[in-house]
């Protein structure tokens, strides 16, 4: 008797001593969640993302090497055959841009403040870092769908945020730019160290100069975005950049990767980490990179091996292929994995740089900025010259190399045929070969060179695409927007084939 | 055997004992009628009085009648009342039959409270042990299959895999659907511990579900509790039903029992892929070609890596080299070989499924007490090589009177379930290989399962049949499957004891109390390998977690008569629940450093850091009953319940719901009337039932992904949580009709239910423009409505032969009424193939999205290239997986000693998706996608035109079902030679994701028994035995009927909301048949 009213005792005690009540406030916080964060642990998060994003090859998220035709796949080409549908791939780049990048570009410029592991005269430099970089996801998104969520977006307050015109949110992200230009100090460094991925350092000169450097360059490339629709905006801004840009390929903005999973370069995990055999090169872009005719249009016919040819591709693994030979296969169409070319050595290795704006790619920009009557010093063929000689130094030529296959008749800017549209769209297509959003975005201001559409595109595409579509979950998501975007993107709306603002000709 | 409880005691001594002046003595014993055991408990009564008395714990039993007295009346709950005419002997014996359909029987219901059917207001199923048990299923989950109405079980086809149980629809959009499992009063967890990516098809292993830790045959009844107004008393985990199970108890004496069985499995063919055995290996109809011999020709070599039988057409006068010319192993290598159809497909890669089932119960007892013994051993060998899992169970339940009013109980139910070589799911995991995957979706129909053992055997090596090229021995995208079943293989272990103490206190006749601490423990470790020299990057995982529940109960009872024809009973208690996971998963990264060698050191690069996982939620009810009965004929129940939930906001997180119910037995009105109506009732209810959220939805925090080198990184969640959550909430209601005749010899229950839940706690699916894709948001409502029909009929019930039919049927309804302002759909789950599972307003949940044709007046728009035309995005509702209907059909067939039992249970309507289809028509596999066109040539044949343009009679091509863009009917012809894209013209290349969706409907033949007892008096010469039955059972053996091609449409990849309507890697389903013997003593 006595035992039983001490157990029923002790049950009724239990009862009332811990009542959730009674319970800490912190019961039902997560342990295992962070609950700070350093602001620098954001920014180098947002830039993994980024940089990853827009230099991926996987079939899930960046097709631009297939709409580019460096690649073809090997037994499953449905995505060179531009389906963006069964793989989500415009949900998984939407995704990656504003929830992946931008989101914690955010969550850095609000924890910078009170970081104490930013020194108070560097936070003015960590916030510009973010914000340049937030320019630079928000550009490629807008250059990647059109018309965006921008002003209403981020807000987790308002699930169906309206979306904004895409010529207005990129004059917004000028104004933004040039702002953030004028915010750098660079007497001092960008305050967070070596843990920086682009330009780690502990110097003013390695990290804020550089910051500023690609501001200017972003500067360059969002100019001549606009060049064709709105050629006196693109003029000054371009003129201003003049002496502010990146003068080497030590001054690219590029992320070196780790060794190790999931750090390494993305190419890595498709390439060699999958043991997957996806991607051969594309007859499109090996025969004139071999010297012979290919598919495209406005294509030089050289006669001569590029000298970047055998760091892009390897030689086929088959032993009845002779050595030296070079094959690519049909983008849009299953291809042998033996008999033809594999992307190179180079593409494969764990720490290959991810590029965001290499020299290169300055150097062409300003022989396009030169032809378009900008005032940016030198001539179009010196800017060309010094954009081709970075390409190939970058992948590991020598200047001989450069000047060889410079003073090829069909090369040399003065010689080589077709107008400046032509001759340095061509150089862009090879020299970005390993920056394949950037190369698109070229490419569909240029128009060259003029690529054939894919072997039996699916889903009744009949051009390559222009741009991507929205996430098919906006329509369900965010439905009156998404109709009233679709609607304002013009005629064709919400359609592969839709060419964006600045997309003229 | 239904044992006498406490309560019918209660009830026994209640009445009067009166001893009359002119009276003689009657005694005798009633025993069982099957079991020739004395039934203790029997109500003895003298006909037409309030005389009588109980039996003893023997059975025995001795009476003072009056000498104007006829006739005994002999009743006991589950046993047809017997009535027996007072001759002149002082000695009456009686052996009662059990009825299971007895209308006054005892249910158990919420809270362990025993009630009579009578007084239920409510529908509570009671399923017996042994139909449970019937075709000895060793999950006794599934053995409840097309046994209850409102119950929908769908089980998987792997080994020890997982069963989703839903009890009137699925109410709760993001949160869980499963009902709760109650063992004699603990609450025990039947939690899932798969991955999402496995629950969505993505591969991974199904660890099966926790409720299959139950010995089958330690169950004596379950009971199954649908509405809220049945189960709200236990709170916030109750709103999607209760599962009540009851283990058997002790009784007086000592009794034995034995039951050995073994069961044998082989696949039924008609739930595996067909092949064509026209084309082989190759994406496109050609051959590679390279120098292989060095006679300086080329030779023809097969596309190697080609994991597609789109290749060339087969020419036994064809000699090529193929995959085993370049493994050692092959009886083929360095050799061509003829170019035709493998003699041994892949079906011969399945073993012959072996499982023994054996079990000892041990129970006893006296005055003082009872005891209990269990012990269940399940041997399961599956279909696949290297596949067993074993369960051991112990139970043990004692109690004590250590006092006349105070009773001392416990039970301990310990169990260890380990795996070996479960089978992997879905499409492919890191760490899983699902050869069905392989086989149905990406195969070589040229590959001779035979030859490929004999490579593997060989060396020991991977020797795959899917090389990357001539100048490798790497695989391209599959391994040799018999190596991998015997490398790749995972492991896991389940320590499980869950049981409870208590104590019972009968303070007076009308007040108990108990007090009593429940405990469920869980440790599960799961490790996962992947061979080094597998196609992907070789690796080893290791999961443990461990689970821990305890419920503190204070109870009190109370039962009195208020007044002559009121009757009351009530109970108020209190209920503590506190739970803990705590888990930790690690991966090796980068490979495997040496082979086999399994241990996270041999992690070539740095370990990813391991994740963790602490979650602590408490839960503080209390709650009240009150059921007031007037003439046994009108009952009121009322029930309060109040929680306060850890996982709520502080100043939100108490909520209160009530139930109300209203029973009416009309049959005590018309019991002299209408005596042809045994019973009748109708009730109807009301109740809700809150409850709160999962832990940690309310406060935010930030994610630390794996630092890159030394820079440690930081990201912000992809879901927001929300600190104004508040509790959501169920509303159900139902009103039902039971009703017996003919002395309960056809009888029917009808129950017509809806519920709502409101304010639903999602994580509801956002644009990522917002900066997350989730947000825990209160919103959503779900309507559930549904008829619920149950019924038997004997229509042959004599001294010989009994027959009796049961039958059910539910028809549930599911609409998504609401969701957040704005949005109209959201993403559940996005699976690959291009679908998603979705909640629609206006539409039935889990409702399937992908791409559609078109259509124009009804008809599918072709395109001018032969293809059908798809739809402009994946956002078109195919599928929706929700059934119209189910139902079950049981027979029972009794001659003497024999009996045959068999249950038919049917699923009517909902559809699914296949991606093995998709895929597999795709890459050639299916004999539909060779053969011969309209016009008698093989349809993989190119197209071949004349001169004017129209086809030669040569051509090949398919001509699609279907008009043209302008209505004309189309005339154009598809090309299905694979020349171009790779692919066939049915597969997922060339259609969009709804020609792949099919109708879900079944019938099958789930359980059948054939049991023979021995005779009592021929039994009982062996060595003291009370029994002996023999059993025939069967599971699955016939699928009577369905419409999804190859494909079992029943299978899934776990239990859980995910994967409904989603078929990938199915596995076919098992014939299971064997043979069972019963011994007790």
């Amino acid at each position: 008797m006595k035992k039983s009213f001490l157990i029923l005792g002790v049950a009724a005690l239990s009862l009332t001593s811990s009542c959730v009540s009674n319970l800490g406030d912190d019961y039902n916080v997560n342990p295992k969640l962070a609950a700070s964060a350093s602001a620098s642990g954001f920014i180098s998060n947002a830039e993994r993302t980024l940089v990853r994003t827009v230099t991926s090859s996987s079939v899930n998220l960046n097709p631009l090497r297939f709409y580019m035709q460096y690649w073809a796949a090997t037994d499953y080409p449905t995505e060179s055959r531009y389906d963006l549908i069964t793989r989500n791939i415009p949900l998984n780049y939407w995704n990656a841009l504003y929830r992946d990048c931008i989101t914690d570009l955010r969550a850095a410029k609000a924890a910078v403040p009170n970081d104490i592991a930013v020194p108070a005269a560097n936070k003015n430099n960590t916030l510009a870092v973010a914000e340049l970089l937030e320019i630079y996801a928000w550009a490629n998104l807008v250059e990647v769908f059109g018309n965006v969520p921008y002003t209403q977006a981020l807000d987790a307050t308002n699930l169906q945020p309206k979306y904004d015109d895409q010529a207005t949110i990129y004059a917004d992200l000028i104004t933004r730019l040039d702002a953030v230009i004028g915010k750098f100090d660079t007497s001092t460094d960008i305050g967070t160290g070596e843990n920086d991925l682009i330009f780690p350092g502990t110097s003013a000169a390695a990290t804020t100069a550089e910051w500023l450097k690609f501001a200017n360059a972003m500067k360059l490339r969002m100019a001549l975005v606009l060049a064709d629709v709105d050629p006196g905006k693109a003029k000054t801004m371009a003129e201003a950049t003049v002496g502010k840009l990146p003068t080497s390929s030590a001054d690219a903005a590029d992320l070196t990767f780790d060794r190790t999973v999931p750090n390494t370069n993305p190419l890595y995990e498709d390439l060699v980490y999958s043991n997957r055999i996806d991607f051969v090169g594309a007859n499109t872009f090996i025969n004139p990179l071999k010297g012979i005719a290919g598919n495209a249009t406005g294509v030089p016919v050289t006669g001569a091996v590029d000298p970047r040819l055998d760091d892009y591709f390897n030689q086929p693994t088959s032993p009845d292929v002779p050595a030296g030979t070079y094959a690519g296969g049909n983008v849009g169409r299953t291809n042998n994995k033996e008999t033809l070319s594999q992307p190179g050595d180079k593409l494969r290795a764990q720490t290959l740089p991810g590029v965001l704006i290499s020299y290169a790619q300055v150097e062409l920009m300003l022989a396009e900025a030169v032809e378009r009557g900008f005032t940016v010093g030198g001539t179009a063929a010196s800017h060309y010259n010094a954009g081709v000689t970075a390409s190939i130094q970058e992948w590991g030529g020598t200047t001989a190399d450069a000047t060889t296959y410079l003073s090829l008749p069909t090369i040399a800017y003065n010689t080589a045929p077709g107008d400046y549209k032509q001759k340095i769209g061509y150089q862009y297509w090879v020299a970005l070969y390993n920056q394949p959003t950037e190369s698109w975005t070229q490419w569909r201001r240029l128009d060259y060179p003029q690529l054939p559409l894919a072997a039996s595109p699916l889903n009744g595409v009949t051009v390559i695409p222009r741009r991507f579509t929205y996430p098919a979950s906006e329509q369900s998501l965010n439905g009156a927007n998404y109709t009233a975007a679709s609607a304002a993107l013009g005629s064709t709306g919400d359609n592969v084939a839709t060419k964006l603002f600045w997309d003229k000709f | 055997m239904r044992q006498f409880t406490p309560l019918v005691i209660l009830l026994t001594t209640g009445l009067s004992q009166v001893a009359m002046a002119q009276s003689r003595s009657i005694s005798g014993r009633v025993t069982d009628q099957k079991s020739g055991e004395g039934l203790p408990g029997v109500t003895v009564l003298v006909k037409g009085t309030t005389l009588g008395t109980g039996t003893g714990n023997d059975g025995s039993f001795t009476l003072n009648v009056p000498a104007s007295a006829t006739t005994l009346t002999f009743s006991f709950v589950g046993y047809t009342t017997v009535e027996q005419p007072i001759g002149t002997s002082p000695t009456i014996n009686v052996s009662l039959t059990s009825d299971t359909k007895q209308l006054n029987e005892v249910v158990v219901t919420a809270q362990n409270v025993e009630r009579t059917r009578n007084s239920l207001a409510y529908s509570a199923t009671v399923v017996e042990g042994q139909q449970v048990t019937a075709a000895r299923n060793p999950n006794a989950i599934n053995g409840l299959s097309g046994k209850v109405a409102g119950v929908q079980i769908r089980q998987s086809n792997t080994l020890g895999g997982s069963t989703n149980i839903l009890i009137r629809g699925t109410k709760s959009i993001t949160g869980n659907n499963q009902p709760l499992f109650v063992v004699d009063g603990v609450p025990i967890s039947n939690a899932n511990t798969n991955s999402t990516g496995q629950q969505t098809g993505g591969g991974g292993y199904d660890y099966g579900n926790a409720a299959s830790d139950i010995n089958p045959d330690d169950i004596a009844t379950m009971t199954v509790l649908k509405g809220a107004a049945a189960t709200a008393l236990y709170g916030e985990r109750a709103g999607n039903g209760v599962i009540l199970i009851t283990t058997k108890k002790g009784r007086q004496g000592l009794g034995i029992t034995i039951n050995g069985g073994i069961t044998a499995g082989r696949i039924d063919k008609s739930t595996f892929i067909k092949y064509q055995k026209e084309y082989g290996a190759g994406y496109g109809p050609y051959f590679n070609q390279a120098d292989i011999n060095g006679d300086g020709i080329k030779d023809d070599y097969i596309q190697l890596s080609a994991d597609a039988s789109v290749g060339p057409r087969f020419d036994p006068n064809l000699q090529v080299y193929q995959w085993n010319a370049f493994q050692p192993g092959s009886n083929h290598f360095g050799q061509k070989s003829a170019w035709v159809a493998a003699d041994n497909d892949p079906t011969t890669f399945f073993k012959t499924a072996l499982t023994l089932n054996n079990s000892v119960t041990i129970d006893g007892g006296n005055e003082k007490g009872t005891f209990k013994l269990g012990y269940n051993s399940v041997i399961d060998k599956g279909i696949l090589p290297n596949s067993q899992v074993n369960k051991n169970v112990i139970n043990f339940a004692g109690s004590l009177n250590i006092t006349p009013r105070l009773t001392a109980s416990a039970s301990v139910n310990f169990s260890a379930v380990t795996g070996k070589g479960r089978y992997g799911t879905g499409y492919s995991g890191t760490y899983s290989e699902n050869q069905m995957t392989n086989f149905r979706q990406w195969w070589q129909t040229n590959v001779d399962m035979k030859e490929l053992e004999q490579a593997y055997q060989y060396e020991g090596l991977n020797a795959t049949w899917n090389l990357n090229g001539l100048n490798t021995d790497r695989g391209a995208y599959w391994n040799n499957p018999y190596w991998s079943r015997a490398k790749s293989f995972e492991t896991d272990t389940r320590y499980r004891t869950f049981g409870n103490v208590a104590l019972t206190y009968k303070a007076t006749d009308w007040f108990n109390i108990l007090g009593r601490v429940t405990l469920d423990s869980n440790d599960d470790l799961q490790e996962e390998r992947l061979a080094y020299g597998s196609v992907n990057v070789s690796g080893y995982n290791r999961y443990n977690r461990t689970y821990r529940e305890a419920n503190f109960d204070l109870i009190g009872n109370f039962k009195a008569r208020i007044a002559e024809n009121v009757s009351f009973t009530g109970l108020l208690g209190a209920n503590l629940r506190r739970q803990s996971t705590r888990s930790i998963y690690a991966a090796t990264n980068g490979g495997l450093a040496i082979p086999d060698f399994y241990a996270l050191s041999n992690s070539i690069s740095p370990l990813i850091p391991p994740t963790e996982a602490d979650i602590q939620q408490a839960v503080d009810g209390v709650f009240a009953n009150a059921t007031f009965g007037y003439r046994d004929m009108v009952f009121l129940d009322l029930t309060a319940r109040r929680d306060q939930s850890s996982t709520l906001p502080k100043g939100n997180n108490s909520y209160f719901y009530p139930s109300a119910a209203l029973g009416f037995v009309f049959s005590e009105l018309t019991k002299e009337t209408a005596p042809w109506l045994s019973y009748g009732k109708v009730r109807g209810n009301y109740a809700e039932v809150g409850s709160s959220a999962s832990a940690y939805n309310i406060y935010s925090g930030f994610d630390k992904p794996t630092p890159f080198g030394n820079t440690a990184l930081f990201s912000v969640p992809s879901t927001q949580n929300n600190a104004n959550l508040k509790p959501e909430r169920t509303k159900s209601a139902e009103i039902g009709l039971e009703a017996a005749f003919l002395n309960s010899r056809i009888g029917f229950e009808a129950n017509v239910y809806q519920s709502n839940t409101i304010d639903q706690i999602i994580n509801i699916t956002t644009s990522g423009a917002i900066g997350y894709t989730g947000r825990f948001v209160n919103a959503g409502t779900v309507r559930n409505r549904g008829v619920e029909l149950s019924g038997y009929v004997s229509p042959i019930r004599n001294e010989n032969f009994t027959w009796t039919i049961n039958a059910n049927w539910t028809k549930n309804q599911n609409r998504v009424t609401e969701l957040l302002n704005g949005v109209d759909n959201i993403v559940l789950a996005s699976y690959q193939g291009g679908v998603t599972t979705n909640a629609t307003v206006g539409r039935p949940i889990n409702s399937i999205r992908g791409q559609n044709f078109v259509y124009r007046d009804g008809e599918r728009v072709v395109r001018t290239n032969g293809y059908y035309q798809k739809s402009p995005t994946s956002n078109e509702e195919i599928a929706n997986p929700n059934p119209n209907w189910t139902g079950g059909v049981s027979n029972t067939l009794s001659y003497k000693g024999i009996s045959l039992y068999f249950l038919v249970d049917v699923r009517q309507g909902g559809t699914i998706f296949s991606l093995d289809r998709a895929y597999g028509l795709d890459t050639g596999l299916p004999v539909e996608t060779a053969g011969l066109n309209d016009l008698g040539n093989p349809s993989r044949d190119p197209i071949v035109r004349n001169a004017d343009g129209t086809y030669a009679a040569n051509s090949g091509g398919v001509i699609f079902a279907g008009v043209q863009a302008d209505g004309t009917r189309n005339t154009v012809r598809a090309d299905n030679s694979g020349e171009d894209s790779g692919a066939t013209a049915y597969g997922t290349t060339a259609n969009p994701a709804a020609a792949f969706v099919y109708d879900a409907s079944f019938v099958k033949l789930r359980e059948l028994s054939l049991t023979y007892s021995l005779p009592k008096a021929l039994a009982s010469k062996i060595g003291g035995l009370r029994g002996i039955d023999f059993s025939i059972v069967g599971r699955n053996l016939w699928i009577i009927h369905k419409n999804l091609p190859d494909a079992d449409p029943e299978d899934a990849a776990s239990s859980g909301n995910y994967g409904q309507g989603y078929s990938t890697g199915a596995y076919p389903a098992v014939r299971t048949l064997g043979a069972n013997i019963r011994l007790s003593f």
